[in-house]
């Protein structure tokens, strides 16, 4: 992964002692409050419901040992003892105090961490799949290119006060699992004529209120041209998007009003400009971050591994897992593991001091000491040998991250909901835990198949609803928690939105009316078709039907 | 209101003269672009010399034929959060040439003039509460940078790559 | 007759500006994190007078977000509001918390 040079630590460095001046002149009232607040979400440090929360930025969702272990201090010394990790692959601490914000970046910078940008008007965590370096499907690591964005993006002086905040992904291969067309500007590595990749370049996607899949607007992009090009689209978005009105404010409604043709044409028209001067970049800097991301010294394996086929043979629980959890690499002999932070019953997402260290133990044992966060809220262990399967396995059991149910109707998003968050109308954890504890049956879950089901607890869709293929978004109506249910969202290359199945539901009917959609599903479904798919296929009604009869 | 650039206050005898009000012969003078516009030729004239105040939604195409004949333009931030001078002054840099006094007025704070300067921005527009001081500090904040934008410094790319060179050519304005 | 929004007694609630905890307004002029605390008002006289503490605590750093919430009419203090009662108990999911944080003053 991605190592910082003595330049890359002394901005984050610098960046720790101008917010350490920036609290003391708040304290002492030079600054006001007004003036503070941009300035400290900028940092990640944000005012929830019960104290300061932190967002922590993981770029790209990677981390190594050493971060993980220094993220479990940090939950222990400053915070509860316990952590979330979030839908953009970050990690949130829920307890913050603003008092120690200056001491907790100065630890964090010591392991290569910030809370830089992860909050504001500015150019958020650049997300990408989390099976990057290790897919079989990959094109290219999507991380190279998140790394050059995550740099040319970090106070970058023209775009540090946009109209509102701004988030990239990006996919290396067809398969998308960064969600990229949900994005302001999602990137999908591809193929040129020439064989040489290059940049699918979409924008304008995005959740929360007005939910829209992202418009295509340069098939191919050579990849030297790059910063020259996303400087077009920013400073397009910078000088036109809406500032008047918060929420009509992000690149989607500019791209929306313009129209998808005139918006490119106004981009490439800025372009032609921009790309006269230096500023994309050059070849050998790209070749020094690629550097860090060549693969680990893999064992010469064949597959298959005889220990492992015996392994699942003799015991029906850890084949079950190998069937969920473990995901096919690139190298024979190798897998990609997905540690489910989704126990029965449990807060999606979430991790303990103790369970944060098991896996930093466990992954510099297994995995060349390195972790991935999803933005499903799991963690990968990506670079495991098939024959530690059987041991990783027994070892996440003990740590409580072996729940066999990855993609299934209990591997739930949910965001942190009215429980912490300041935004929220209406709680998302109770009614992820409870779907959980209905569906506990892990056959009956194996049996439903893969079913995402997406929780936000206001429009701001932090739990991706719209993306769900069932999503669920709380609101507030005279007082009470109220639950509008949609369906057939998807967040891969076939991206849609989820349609609103009707009038919403108290907490306790939902949950019925949760299992109400999987039985029509069941009912319906052809040999071998999941549920997405037989939604595409048979359309909302007959499930609104069932949800409604009698009503 | 006080004037000052990156190193404190300096003197300045430029006045702003709303759109009625009556150019003063030989005074340095502010104008709106509407006024800038229709009175052009009277107020090259007459004035000393001539700036220009335009917001962050400022169309500038419609600016462009005065500019060389501009002595400052100033860009007011309409509040703290309006992030829009900050292209218009890298336009005004490097896409129009403008090479005079480029001023950011309004209600921006200390910490954006790091990012100001580099858009191009050589003076500040400030109110009595506003603190030098701690603009100082806040430019002087940061050492490295990893963009290249209006200012001619080596960037962090420069320093890995080109032996801590700026760039000789490219078109960044000086 | 049920009281109308308006009617309901009211407490100031805020957050802790150095440590962000979420604290009341008591009629000792301090600021307590337990909302049982909380000096009731029950007046217009009453509610300016909390209106006037949250602008001079929001003047003095002290606190921030500052806002006069419902509660429950009757002699237990008890938000009316589902967020303002979450804010008093805690993350309903974490009971097991203990969310009391010593006061500022």
């Amino acid at each position: 992964m991605y190592a910082y040079d003595t330049f890359d630590q002394t901005i984050v460095r610098e960046r720790t002692s101008a917010f350490r001046d920036q609290v003391q002149r708040r304290l002492k009232g030079e600054l006001t409050e007004e003036q503070f607040r941009p300035l400290r979400l900028m940092n990640g440090l944000y005012l929830q419901l019960h104290a300061y929360m932190l967002r922590i930025a993981v770029p790209y969702g990677t981390l190594s040992v050493k971060q993980l272990r220094k993220l479990a201090e940090i939950a222990r010394k400053y915070d509860r003892g316990y952590g979330h990790f979030t839908t953009r692959q970050n990690i949130q601490f829920n307890w913050i105090k603003l008092e120690q914000m200056p001491d907790i970046l100065a630890e964090l910078a010591e392991v290569e961490m910030h809370g830089i940008q992860t909050s504001g008007n500015c150019i958020r965590n650049v997300t990408a799949d989390h099976f990057a370096g290790v897919a079989p499907d990959e094109l290219d690591d999507p991380r190279v290119v998140s790394e050059i964005i995550r740099q040319w993006s970090t106070f970058h002086p023209e775009f540090s006060f946009l109209p509102r905040k701004f988030k990239f992904a990006v996919t290396g291969a067809e398969n998308d699992r960064a969600a990229v067309q949900w994005h302001d500007i999602g990137i999908q590595l591809v193929k040129g004529d020439g064989g040489e990749v290059g940049y699918r370049i979409y924008v304008g996607g995005g959740m929360g209120r007005t939910p829209v899949i992202a418009s295509l607007i340069r098939p191919f992009l050579p990849k030297d041209q790059l910063l020259s090009y996303l400087e077009a689209i920013m400073r397009t978005y910078n000088r036109y998007g809406r500032r008047d009105n918060i929420y009509k404010a992000r690149i989607k409604i500019l791209v929306r009003d313009l129209g998808p043709e005139e918006f490119t044409r106004q981009v490439e028209e800025e372009w032609a400009e921009i790309r006269k001067t230096d500023v994309n970049l050059p070849a050998e800097e790209e070749e020094r971050i690629r550097r860090f991301f060549s693969p680990p010294t893999y064992e010469t394996i064949s597959a298959p591994v005889a220990d492992y086929e015996k392994a699942k043979s003799e015991n029906a629980a850890f084949a079950r897992w190998s069937e969920t959890n473990v995901h096919p690499h690139k190298i024979p002999g190798y897998a990609a593991v997905t540690l489910s932070l989704k126990p029965i019953g449990g807060i999606p997402g979430d991790a303990t001091a103790e369970q944060m260290e098991g896996v930093a133990d466990l992954a510099e044992q297994f995995s060349f000491g390195e972790v991935r966060v999803t933005h499903i809220q799991n963690l990968i262990l990506a670079d495991v040998k098939q024959a530690d399967l059987f041991t990783l396995w027994q070892k996440l059991s003990d740590i409580g991250f072996a729940t066999a149910n990855i993609g299934l109707v209990s591997d739930i998003i949910a965001c942190p909901g009215l429980d912490y968050c300041s935004l929220a109308n209406a709680r998302s954890i109770p009614i992820s835990q409870r779907i959980s504890e209905r569906f506990e049956d892990l056959d009956r879950q194996y049996d439903v198949g893969p079913l995402q089901i997406k929780i936000s607890g206001c429009i701001n869709a932090c739990g991706h609803h719209h993306a769900g293929h069932i999503g669920i978004l709380g609101v507030d109506r005279n007082g009470q928690e109220l639950y509008q249910v949609t369906l057939g969202g998807a967040g891969d290359e076939t991206a849609s939105v989820g349609k609103l199945i009707g009038p919403g539901f108290t907490a306790d009917e939902v949950i019925d009316v949760v299992e109400n959609v999987v039985n029509t599903y069941l009912g319906l479904r052809a040999p071998k078709e999941t549920f997405l798919a037989t939604y595409r296929r048979v359309g909302v009604e007959p499930f609104k039907e069932n949800v409604y009869a009698g009503r | 209101m006080p004037v000052v650039d990156r190193n404190g206050p300096i003197e300045d005898s430029w006045t702003t003269l709303a759109d009625d009000a009556p150019a003063v012969k030989g005074a340095r003078a502010i104008v709106s672009l509407e006024r800038l516009k229709n009175e052009h030729n009277s107020l090259f004239a007459d004035a000393s010399e001539v700036g220009v105040e335009i917001m962050g939604d400022v169309d500038l195409e419609q600016l462009k034929p005065f500019l060389p004949q501009l002595d400052v333009v100033v860009v007011r931030f309409d509040g703290m959060k309006d992030g829009r001078p900050f292209s218009i002054g890298r336009l005004l840099r490097e896409r129009y040439d403008y090479e005079n006094d480029l001023r950011a007025a309004g209600q921006f704070i200390p910490d954006q003039a790091l990012f100001l300067l580099r858009c191009g921005f050589t003076t500040f527009d400030v109110d009595e509460n506003f603190s030098i001081d701690t603009l100082k500090r806040a430019v002087a904040a940061y050492s490295v940078w990893y963009q290249r934008a209006s200012d001619r410094t080596a960037t962090i790319l420069d320093k890995r790559h080109n032996g801590g060179a700026a760039p000789t050519n490219g078109n960044n304005a000086s | 007759m049920a009281k109308t929004k308006e009617q309901l007694p009211k407490i100031l609630t805020a957050n802790d500006l150095l440590t962000g905890a979420t604290v009341y307004y008591t009629s000792a002029g301090t600021w307590s994190s337990h909302a049982a605390d909380a000096l009731v008002a029950n007046s217009p006289e009453a509610i300016d007078s909390l209106t006037k503490a949250a602008a001079d605590a929001f003047a003095a750093n002290l606190v921030i977000d500052q806002a006069i919430v419902d509660i429950d009419a009757g002699g237990e203090i008890r938000p009316a509001r589902l967020r303002e009662m979450i804010r008093a108990t805690g993350p309903t999911v974490r009971l097991d918390l203990n969310k009391s944080i010593s006061p500022i003053k």
